[in-house]
């Protein structure tokens, strides 16, 4: 049995998807957190669960909708699980509308029924069962009650049976009839509607009778034909809840109270400047300080003792070198700055999940849209703040092709969080005192780097705005569960990533920093095949660090692999470059890394945020902006952006080097 | 600059008046009319998010810069751009500021 979700956006359908299915998919508190559909199998049965992207009604809008239509016309699942959120039901019911005139059967979930209370609304599920003619379930998918009842219905099959209720009137009833006659295959009611309401993707079934048809209805409602139809849905679903739902008035609600600060005229941007500046400044500056040197001093007992270990038991040189200079230093340089992920990802996730982001986005809109872009384009920024891979994938909520490849090309300017080790690294051994505040400045430098962007992108992407037309979700508690959760999966994955990608990649490096070119081991690095290399492009950096460094350019190229492996690949040819290995002295005297002065570290870390994200990243631009050349350009221009502010940051710290 | 330079203040549409849903100003009350068709894109989506002829919106929340706007209708709030609800005639029902919305 197939089984789709099916709802309007936030209504909490992947919380549901969830919950049913025992998965982890990342749910959050704005409209369009689901971009694809996703599959998994309702726990304690062989019933498959197909969780479909938000939709307000069959006529979709942006691009993730249409992969819903598509899905429930196509693919003909068994039930559609309707999730409806009671908090605003009579909007809600519009889609349902339309899905029962689906051949499909349909169960409506009704969400979100422990705090319809609170907002003064009371449904009568027995009545509005009648009504519908639909099995109703009241459910709250965030504080599971219900969920049992669900799925028993869908077990025993006890709904139901879908028999497409006359909900139009009589004159427009007879119009959909008489099309109906016209229609072969499934859907026969659902098509004809479409039909008469002009449906572009129904255009070549369109017969010249029709069109006499709809020319008189028309004219008998005053208005065309698609108002009709939508008018008169809104109507029948006025009609039951005037019997099944009543509301009572209650007055101000706390959302409209924490609106009244987050939205205030004067207060709404210092609070979004203080918000974004203490995400940053906390993670990296306070939490850094208290951690760093911890683990750092694990990872160097750690890397000593192994050292010591193997050489008791004989172990060859080259052998402790790889686990110790190329493995340890590598992975552990990385493993670092866990304790910092961690606290920004929990921020992170908070933000995401108490509805704020949707403010922003509100109150954002008309600086952005002066700029070519929509407020709809912050969601990606924010999401891209974690990882810009889900980011770039976020921009699939904007309607607008325009401002879509624009947000596309921009989010992988926000520093995710792979360059937060990057950031931090430097910025705690350059700025020890003030690390948090240079985190949160490089933070704002990125959304100047977006703003000139833009600006500079409007002229080569043309095309009209589109509009904005978007939910303001209510404010909510973070759920700790789900937090929690979200945290842990996020850390976990770049430990993973430590573990895999970064351990290759260390390995790599020690080999070719350890070997000449004619595979003679323990060559003084400078004469190693990665030295050579580097030595090729190492004029690339010179204009910003004041300095020919083999060890900075190869460093700074493994970005592409994962940009944390710019840290790696730093401590692990400064450690073989030295006698001992320890991570903080990345800088120490007399090592590769030496040369850095506050102004090279900075344009260093500059050129890395702003320049060409992770290969991973790169696949997902490529994917959404469908087309090699728009995502190379791109990169172009991110390299190109990032090397001239890289410059320039130099030649300004150094200049005020020499004033102060 | 990024703001617009003279925007001119419109006058507060009096109870029975009609105009566009731009003209309406914080807490007043409206019944929509008719909604234009230069963007039949957006007109569908207007009316698949429930701005159909005789619905009554209410203006709830004004971003800081002026724009969007916040509007409540069908008892959910949606975000809009003026230059969208330009396309939508109004007649204003109630005017909330006569009294104040806190002491209800």
């Amino acid at each position: 049995m197939k089984i789709a979700l099916a709802g309007n956006q936030n209504s909490g359908k992947t919380t549901l998807f969830n919950l049913l299915t025992g998965s982890n998919q990342k749910i959050g508190n704005w409209p369009g957190v689901t971009i694809e559909q996703k599959r998994g199998t309702i726990i304690g049965t062989d019933f498959e669960l197909i969780d479909l992207p938000g939709i307000y009604s069959l006529s979709p809008y942006t691009a993730e909708e249409e992969i819903s239509r598509r899905f429930l016309l196509a693919e003909k699942p068994d039930l559609v699980i309707n999730i409806v959120d009671s908090t605003s039901i009579e909007r809600s019911l519009y889609l349902t509308t339309q899905l029962m005139e689906l051949d499909l059967d349909v169960i409506i979930a009704l969400n979100m029924t422990d705090i319809m209370e609170k907002k003064g609304v009371h449904i009568h599920v027995d009545k509005l069962e009648k009504e519908l003619g639909l099995s109703i379930v009241a459910i709250s998918a965030l504080k599971q009650t219900g969920i049992n009842e669900l799925i028993t219905l869908i077990k025993t099959k006890g709904y139901k049976k879908n028999y497409h209720p006359l909900i139009f009137s009589a004159d427009l009833e007879n119009a959909i009839a008489k099309v109906a006659q016209y229609v072969k295959g499934n859907h026969k009611r659902f098509i004809s509607v479409k039909l008469l309401e002009r449906d572009p993707l129904f255009d070549n079934h369109q017969i010249p009778s029709f069109e006499v048809a709809i020319n008189q209805l028309e004219k008998a409602f005053g208005t065309d034909i698609e108002e009709a139809v939508a008018n008169q849905r809104y109507e029948y679903i006025v009609g039951i809840i005037k019997k099944a739902v009543t509301v009572r008035d209650v007055g101000i609600t706390t959302t409209d109270k924490l609106d009244r600060i987050f939205l205030n005229k004067w207060l709404a941007l210092p609070i979004f400047v203080v918000i974004m500046f203490l995400v940053y400044y906390l993670a990296v500056g306070v939490v850094g300080s208290f951690t760093v040197d911890l683990v750092d001093g694990a990872f160097a007992a750690l890397s000593d003792w192994t050292r010591n270990a193997l050489a008791k038991i004989d172990t060859s040189e080259w052998l402790i070198s790889l686990i110790v200079d190329g493995i340890i230093a590598g992975v552990g340089a990385v493993l670092n700055f866990v304790p910092q992920l961690i606290i920004l990802f929990l921020l992170i996730a908070v933000l995401e999940t108490t509805g704020y982001m949707s403010r922003i986005a509100f109150f954002l809109d008309r600086l952005f849209r002066r700029l070519g872009l929509s407020g709809k384009s912050l969601i990606p920024f924010i999401v891209g703040s974690g990882c810009s891979v889900p980011g770039v994938m976020a921009t699939r909520t904007i309607e607008g092709d325009k401002e879509r490849r624009m947000s596309i090309i921009l989010t992988p300017f926000i520093p995710c969080s792979a360059k937060l080790p990057i950031m931090a690294l430097f910025a705690s051994y350059f700025f020890p005192d003030h690390s948090g505040l240079v985190s949160a400045s490089l933070y704002f430098m990125a959304i100047i780097v977006i703003v000139i962007s833009a600006i500079i992108m409007k002229f080569f992407f043309k095309g009209n705005l589109s509009p904005y037309i978007s939910e303001l979700p209510n404010y909510k508690w973070p759920h700790f569960r789900y937090v929690f959760r979200d945290v842990k999966d996020r850390s976990l994955s770049f430990i993973k990533r430590a573990g895999t990608i970064i351990l290759v990649s260390s390995v790599a490096v020690w080999f070719l920093v350890s070997f000449s070119w004619g595979f003679e081991y323990g060559v003084p690095v400078d004469d190693s095949i990665l030295a050579s290399v580097g030595n090729l492009f190492s004029w690339v950096f010179y204009p910003m660090l004041g300095e020919l460094s083999w060890g900075a350019t190869v460093s700074a190229f493994q970005g592409l692999v994962a940009k944390e492996q710019v840290v790696s690949s730093m401590a692990i040819i400064a450690g073989l470059a030295g006698d001992v290995s320890e991570g903080s002295m990345i800088f120490g005297a007399g090592g590769p890394f030496a040369f850095f002065t506050a102004s090279s570290a900075l344009a260093f870390v500059v050129f890395n945020l702003f320049s060409a994200p992770c290969i991973a990243t790169i696949g997902a631009m490529k994917q959404e902006l469908r087309s090699t050349k728009q995502m190379l350009l791109a990169i172009s221009y991110q390299i190109a952006f990032a090397w001239l502010l890289g410059v320039l940051v130099y030649w300004v710290g150094n200049l005020i080097g020499v004033l102060v | 600059m990024l703001f617009n330079k003279s925007k001119k203040i419109a006058k507060r549409l009096k109870v029975g008046e009609e105009g566009h849903l731009s003209d309406l100003q914080l807490n007043q009350k409206a019944v929509v009319l008719a909604l234009h068709n230069d963007n039949p894109a957006l007109r569908r989506r207007l009316l698949d998010m429930g701005i159909t002829k005789g619905v009554v919106v209410q203006i709830k929340k004004i971003a800081p810069l002026g724009d969007p706007v916040d509007i409540e209708l069908r008892g959910y709030e949606l975000c809009l751009r003026r230059a969208d609800m330009r396309q939508i005639d109004i007649k204003v029902i109630e005017d909330e500021n006569s009294f104040s919305r806190q002491s209800k």
